[in-house]
């Protein structure tokens, strides 16, 4: 039989990083992944003359080599930076809601996006200073818990980081209300939120603040050759460290110990066993509990079924033939609302019919030579925050993406004045039937389980070690502490990779 | 820090709040229900019948359509669906051989919700040898997932598709046309079906049979003058004489039919968003022959099986029976996505991997020609139980 000290099931952001950390750890990996490809979401795909992102708009955090940002300095340790050219995305957001005549485009860095702010409200100033130094010490805090583990000293906490303590258990609207911000102020400010998937009368202060703040101090960046350079980039790593992968390769079972109830080999779909005692999953934990495991413990039981999914994906991808001036596309990064009141927004985005939201992106205003000349790429992201894609029949699919994909175009030109109709030589839409397909995750989620008050980033991260019941069975990935997005995923793999390490290195 | 955060009248109500965040969420997640988890979610079933994947299928029918074409009817382990245009790839182990080959569905996307699908298949090679000649009703056949982008896309094509399709190459067309017939589709469709001899048209019965307001066909035969069909090949005259108005083109056929269809259409002037052609099959290509070594990793095992300079690597990891995937058989799908760790090789025709496969050694056998002994990791293709 085949033994490995750690088992790694997807190759998804989480899982990449996590093989990587073990390895780096000593430790001997095998990494499985179901499809032929690596990278989960993070990848690409070709159709014609375009080679299309699937999925990042831009990864935040990574920042340049005299400003980097967690991810960047996360890539070094892994020994991964340098085998992906890397480029910077020129400006933050443009963020048009329709409810407010709201039209506002903001630049990255802080006090740029400060200045921007106040042109656009006068008097925004003083709480937008005030939100940038609370998000910073935010950030602080969130360092030097990460250093320890999570195992933070309070009087420490309370000391050096009053402020992040104090502001960490409100939502970003309870926050930002107490720093008596302007309404419009607080409108342009919140148009990330669909970045994480909860409105913002729920979703936790602390995570929008240190997301935003990220992307404003570091500004944004992008692979040249689209995600999949990184995971390609990844898994070229792993082999250099000897670590083992399989595409195609689906894991179907997590055998446990009858004593312990923790791990001990995994099970793959051609019935392969593999002895092992530890495995990071890069999957939800409804899928391990619900079918690759037979004894799951009534407590984790109870706890999956708490939690509450995160929005179901849907991406429009287009290849056109006229390029980015021509068509009056002004922007690398769009989000087109009804309303910036938030709760109300989120309700609307629970069926295919109401749900008019997007998040586009031109690639070529960041990196014009994506595509050939004379012509551009965009992709439009939306999210449903209910399973109205479950009610869609097989024999009513394709009409429905159809009618999805046109509401896009339409919104798209209404909102902005630009002209994609009559130029449009590619396209291909994701449902959540294909982030379901890919990846396997429920209902098509591509954000996890959601980002609500009680099950937010803070007490995720605070509960980190009660939350690790199994011996053996950690998780990387969307649903895991760190929540979801590139950036979350990719530290939550860093964190499940070196505590499998630590792990391992207890058992001798 | 330049100001102290509060929200209530008193600090420390805040961080009382903080502290009260892990005994709610524990609490939380306590109040869970003890029901089991599913083992499956509405929309990953829907997405299993838009993608079955890999499965096995019965033959339940043959029939001959002309003197070297048959239509094979297949009985498959799941309903499934999919897009009138695609391809679906049949296979099987003949001998030692594993081998399996992309044909566009000749039959309507609502059969396949009903278990059953069909594809047409001209007699022009080793597997289609072996279908005509050995395959009968009864045997066990293994089906890929439905593929490709041949098909009529409302959001950007013109509601009204000029088919031109070249001896076999109808079948994709058979099968939008019966989509258009039951209500699937909605759009026009103008058929130039171009054959040697009336003796050669395949679905001649069935085709006029569909005739409708949306669904015209014109035959044109290169080799026959006969009452009723048009003579010559199928040419701008022939196009403007019938269609009129704006149209997007599919064609499907042999390449000397796409070199003669894209000299005829410059008269149209059409941008490339209005022409879409289907990809046909790499074949061999004409080298000297010589065989190289080829050192292949298939999940935990390590394979050393010939190679013939003159086939591709995956016809090479076929002929020794290994489990290799492949679907297009183009170089376009990415099907066979590959590390290359060693050796070298020559592209049939355009590259049409992504950017970061090339940059880190990833090729697709299905359109890859040996040119050096060469060492690979396959992924394994995930087929069903005892294929």
């Amino acid at each position: 039989m085949k033994k490995y000290d750690a088992v790694v099931i997807g190759a998804g952001n989480g899982g990449l990083v996590a093989a990587v950390r073990l390895l780096q750890g000593g430790a001997k990996t095998l990494l499985v992944e179901k499809h032929n490809l690596p990278g989960g979401f993070a990848t690409s795909f070709r159709r014609g003359r375009f080679e299309f992102e699937a999925s990042l708009h831009e990864l935040n955090d990574f920042g340049t080599a005299d400003n980097a940002g967690d991810v960047r300095d996360l890539f070094d340790a892994l020994g991964v930076t340098d085998k992906i050219e890397w480029m910077q995305i020129p400006e933050a957001y443009r963020v048009i809601s329709r409810a407010e005549k709201l039209d506002a485009t903001m630049p990255f860095g802080v006090k740029e996006f400060i200045d921007k702010m106040e042109s656009y409200v006068p008097g925004s100033r003083p709480s937008m200073t005030k939100f940038f130094d609370l998000a910073e010490e935010i950030r602080l805090a969130q360092a030097y818990s990460s250093s320890v583990n999570g195992k933070t000293d309070s009087k420490i906490m309370v000391g050096q980081y009053g402020n992040f303590v104090r502001s960490g258990s409100y939502s970003v609207n309870e926050v930002l209300d107490a720093l008596k911000m302007p309404k419009k102020a607080k409108d342009i400010l919140n148009a990330y939120w669909c970045y994480l998937g909860a409105h913002c009368d729920d979703l936790s202060f602390v995570h929008y603040a240190s997301m935003v703040n990220r992307y404003i101090r570091r500004g944004a960046s992008m692979p040249k050759m689209r995600s999949h350079e990184i995971s390609l980039a990844l898994v070229e790593r792993i082999r250099e460290l000897g670590g083992d992968v399989l595409f195609n390769t689906e894991a179907v079972k997590i055998l446990t110990d009858e004593k312990d109830g923790g791990v001990n080999g995994v099970v793959l779909a051609d019935g392969t066993q593999i002895q092992t005692r530890h495995v990071v999953a890069n999957c939800a934990p409804h899928v391990v509990f619900g079918r690759m495991m037979d004894k799951v413990p009534q407590a984790e039981v109870k706890a999956t079924n708490a939690r509450k999914f995160a929005g179901r994906g849907m991406t429009m991808f287009l290849g056109l033939d006229a390029d980015a001036d021509e068509l009056g596309i002004e922007n690398h990064n769009y989000f087109l609302y009804d309303t910036m009141d938030t709760v109300a927004q989120y309700n609307n985005m629970k069926t295919i019919k109401d749900n008019e939201v997007q998040a586009t992106v031109c690639l070529n205003r960041a990196y014009p030579e994506c595509s050939p000349k004379g012509t551009c790429m965009m992709y439009f992201t939306t999210l449903y925050m209910s399973d109205d894609w479950a009610n869609v029949k097989a024999e009513d699919y394709y009409k429905t993406k159809d009618y999805v994909a046109n509401k896009m175009i339409d919104r798209f030109e209404q909102d902005t004045g630009a002209k994609l109709r009559g130029h449009i030589e590619e396209i291909s839409v994701a449902t959540p039937m294909t982030y379901a397909r890919y990846c396997g995750h429920p209902q098509g989620v591509i954000y996890g389980y959601e980002s609500q008050y009680w099950d937010g980033l803070m007490p995720r991260l605070l509960m980190m070690g009660e939350d690790h019941t199994i011996r053996g069975l950690r998780f990387a990935g969307g649903y895991a502490m760190r929540l979801s997005g590139y950036s979350s995923a990719y530290f939550s793999g860093d964190i499940s990779g070196r505590q499998t390490v630590g792990d391992i290195r207890k058992e001798g | 820090m330049a100001f102290v955060f509060k929200k209530q009248i008193f600090g420390f109500m805040d961080l009382l709040r903080f502290k009260k965040l892990v005994p709610k969420r524990r609490e939380k997640l306590a109040e869970g229900s003890d029901a089991p988890l599913p083992k499956t979610y509405a929309v990953n079933e829907t997405a299993k019948i838009l993608h079955p994947g890999y499965q096995s299928a019965k033959l339940v029918s043959v029939e001959q359509n002309t003197a070297d074409t048959k239509t094979y009817t297949f009985e498959t382990e799941k309903p499934f669906y999919f897009r009138a245009g695609q391809y679906i790839t049949v296979g099987c182990k003949i001998g030692e051989s594993e081998v399996a080959r992309p044909y566009a569905v000749s039959s309507a996307p609502k059969a396949a919700l009903e278990k059953k699908v069909a594809v047409t298949v001209k007699k022009c090679g080793y597997f289609s040898g072996y279908l005509f000649d050995e395959a009968k009703v009864g045997d066990m056949f293994v089906l890929g997932d439905p593929s490709g982008e041949f098909c009529y896309e409302p959001v950007k094509d013109v509601p009204h598709i000029v088919a031109l399709a070249g001896g076999s190459g109808i079948t994709p067309f058979y099968s939008m046309a019966q989509a258009i017939a039951d209500g699937t589709n909605d759009f026009r469709l103008t058929v130039f079906y171009g054959a040697k001899t009336e003796q050669e048209i395949i679905f001649k019965k069935e085709l006029d049979a569909l005739v409708s307001d949306k669904i015209k066909v014109i035959y044109v035969l290169s080799d026959e003058e006969k009452e009723g069909y048009e003579h010559g090949f199928i040419g701008a005259d022939l196009l403007k004489k019938y269609v009129s108005g704006d149209f997007t083109v599919m064609m499907c056929g042999p390449a000397a039919m796409y070199a003669f269809a894209d000299r005829e259409l410059t008269a149209f002037a059409l941008p490339l968003r209005r022409i879409k052609k289907e990809a046909n099959c790499v074949g061999a290509r004409d080298v000297e022959p010589k065989t190289w070594q080829l050192t292949v990793h298939i999940g935990f095992e390590t394979f050393t099986v010939p190679a013939d300079a003159r086939e591709t690597v995956l016809v090479a990891m076929e002929r020794a029976g290994l489990k290799a995937p492949s679907k297009c058989r183009a170089g376009g799908c990415g099907f066979c996505h590959s590390k290359l760790l060693s050796g070298k090789f020559s592209l049939a025709g355009a590259d049409k991997r992504r950017l970061a496969d090339g940059k880190f050694g990833y090729i697709h056998p299905c359109c890859s020609y040996p040119d050096s002994d060469m060492e690979l990791i396959v992924p394994k293709a995930d087929l069903p139980e005892g294929m």
